[in-house]
């Protein structure tokens, strides 16, 4: 791959430590075509650049990581995010990719697993973390369980298949996808599409199911 | 100073006149009886005379400190405003007993306002024993009946009062015309600022609620988050050691932030799955100086075949972390309606299952055994190079409970 080719990234985080740290992490495989440690500066300059991916941070003052995507997604929706917190709050992380992020994942990732995800965000594809695919497990909780908080409003969106399910629990599990492919006997292909479905259903699903099982979290 | 009853201004003068204390405080209640003078020289001496062991009166620490002295002055204003409709309503059956008792209520607010801390917790005890005006939080039915009853004789006193002033088309009709036009020129007049410090009080309420929660932060952040920077610091050349402390602080903090629920309930109430799998995590991670990543699906309560399914865990976990070589264990645990299952894996070296040494062996064995005495079972799958997996899987029985 040339340098021209490489792909562009950008990255938002409000902690000037962290931000070196994906850099250095990131090495030359990606260029590196700015950084902001603010949400109004993130939005101008994403805007300006138009990055390939931005890595995501979703804490920070002023609307988050949240405010960043909102405003983004709407002028420059080919821009893939990929939100990056340390944060465990299952709240957090449904809210940045019902905003529109296709990927979640956690600070202390390996730089090979961060530049594996933002090859995948770039060509379209979702990355879920394993902490994510629990969170996904639990907010659709299986239908013939007792843990169904209201029933399904749109079967089509508020319930996962029993494949995609599958598929979350060997991520979850730490499955890389090259190994849930071997392990269900499918396509990496397959596994892909499966993980982008679900984000879909994630993004779409009634709003009601899913805030109703955050709020049961928070309680907990 | 313990002789007192209330502010201990008899008890003060007694010593002070050399006189018996219980006459003194007869008097004194004789004095508030006839006539009220009594409510106003206490209230005076009380304000104006500071007690033995502090330096400075209530009356001064008021005058002292601006935003109290304008709640005082707010409320004096308010209190003129109601003694002079009184008298314009030419009420004479208030008269007297009216000014003592409202400028008693103008002196009680400046004990509330300046009272020294020491003296105001008294002062909460003594109203909290108070039977009727006391602010208990007795809400049974006897309390309803009381402020109904004291409410509607006042209001029937009311009523009275005006019509023996005359009937409401007569005379007394131009005297509600002046008074209503009196209250309203006092509103014009000061309500702006009656507002302002109510605004003030409840702003000041809210100050203090955040102070508070900031000094909890604080405190927190001094115990766990600085004492770990410092054993940090101080075992800087160990590489192991700082990973373990940072992620014992970086666990304890996650808990506090995301999960601040957990900390108060863990003594009083059952544990839970979720909670026994969160102990596993920090003991490993503890005392191996290896990263857990544990993942919850659902919640349980605890019973005999989910505690053998913890423990099992726990084995599978201690093992991972002691012999596959990687400081990361990933472990998944899923609560289902039928089945419990958890899944350990690393990446580490692996092994062949079927070549280990009698030791390891001896551990999974009891790994397999306790899980079938509950009807679970176990699937270890591992190659040299590739890590390794250990499936716990246990049904759960719903019909006999």
């Amino acid at each position: 791959m040339t340098v021209a080719d490489r792909l562009r990234v950008f990255v938002v985080d409000d902690h000037a430590l962290i931000r070196s740290g994906i850099r250095v992490e990131l090495g030359n495989e990606v260029e590196v075509v700015g950084e902001a440690d603010e949400v109004a500066a993130a939005i101008e300059m994403i805007l300006e650049r138009r990055p390939d991916v931005v890595l995501l941070d979703v804490h920070m003052p002023g609307g988050g990581g949240r405010a960043v995507l909102e405003a983004v997604t709407v002028l420059a929706p080919d821009i893939a995010f990929l939100a990056l917190s340390v944060s465990d709050a299952a709240e957090d992380v449904i809210d940045v990719i019902r905003s529109g992020a296709r990927g979640y994942v956690t600070k202390n990732i390996s730089g090979t697993d961060l530049l594996d995800a933002i090859y995948r965000i770039a060509d379209g594809d979702a990355v879920f973390s394993p902490r994510l695919a629990g969170f996904v497990l639990d907010a659709f909780a299986d239908p013939t369980g007792q843990r169904m908080p209201v029933p399904p409003f749109d079967p089509e969106l508020d319930q996962l298949t029993p494949r995609e399910r599958d598929v979350l629990r060997l991520i979850a599990r730490g499955y890389a996808y090259k190994e849930i492919a071997r392990e269900l006997g499918i396509s990496v292909k397959t596994v892909e599409s499966h993980v982008s479905a679900v984000l879909r259903k994630l993004q779409l699903a009634n709003r009601y199911q899913l805030s109703n099982w955050a709020a049961e979290r928070r309680i907990q | 100073m313990d002789d007192r009853v209330l502010g201990g201004v008899c008890g003060g003068l007694a010593s002070r006149l050399r006189v018996g204390t219980r006459t003194l405080r007869i008097l004194a209640v004789l004095s508030v009886v006839v006539g009220g003078i009594g409510i106003v020289a206490y209230m005076v001496l009380w304000i104006a005379v500071p007690t033995a062991d502090e330096c400075s009166s209530i009356g001064g620490r008021v005058v002292g400190d601006r935003r109290q002295l304008q709640v005082v002055l707010a409320f004096s204003t308010a209190v003129l405003a109601v003694l002079l409709v009184l008298q314009a309503l030419g009420l004479n059956g208030f008269g007297i007993p009216a000014w003592t008792v409202l400028s008693g209520a103008v002196g009680a607010l400046v004990v509330w306002r300046g009272a020294s801390p020491a003296e105001l917790v008294r002062l909460r005890e003594a109203v909290n024993a108070a039977p009727v005006i006391g602010s208990t939080p007795d809400k049974g039915w006897r309390l309803f009946a009381t402020r109904a009853l004291i409410g509607a004789f006042l209001i029937i006193f009311g009523i009275a009062e005006l019509s023996r002033a005359g009937s409401f088309s007569g005379a007394a009709f131009a005297v509600l015309i002046g008074a209503v036009a009196f209250v309203g020129g006092f509103l014009v007049l000061f309500a702006p600022w009656w507002a302002r410090t109510l605004r003030d009080l409840s702003t000041e309420r809210r100050e203090r609620v955040r102070a508070e929660e900031r000094a909890d932060m604080a405190s927190h952040v001094h115990d766990s988050v600085l004492q770990s920077l410092l054993l940090i610091q101080k075992s800087a050349g160990d590489p192991a050691e700082v990973t373990r402390l940072a992620r014992i602080q970086e666990r304890e903090l996650r808990h506090w932030l995301f999960n601040p629920a957990m900390l108060g309930r863990r003594a009083d109430q059952p544990a839970t799955f979720a909670v026994a799998m969160a102990d596993i995590e920090r003991e490993v991670e503890d005392t191996y100086g290896v990263g857990i990543e544990l993942i919850l699906v659902g919640d349980c309560p605890m019973d005999g075949p989910t505690t053998a399914l913890v423990g099992a865990c726990r084995e599978a976990s201690v093992n991972a972390a002691k012999w596959s070589g990687c400081t990361e264990v990933t472990v998944f645990a899923e609560v289902e309606h039928d089945a419990v299952s958890v899944f350990v894996r690393d990446l580490g070296q692996g092994f062949e299952p079927s070549q280990v040494p009698e030791d390891r062996k001896g551990i999974a064995s009891s790994m397999v055994d306790r899980m079938a005495r509950h009807g679970g079972r176990v699937t270890v799958s591992s190659a040299p190079g590739t890590g390794c997996e250990v499936a716990l899987v246990l049904p759960r029985h719903h019909g006999d409970r």
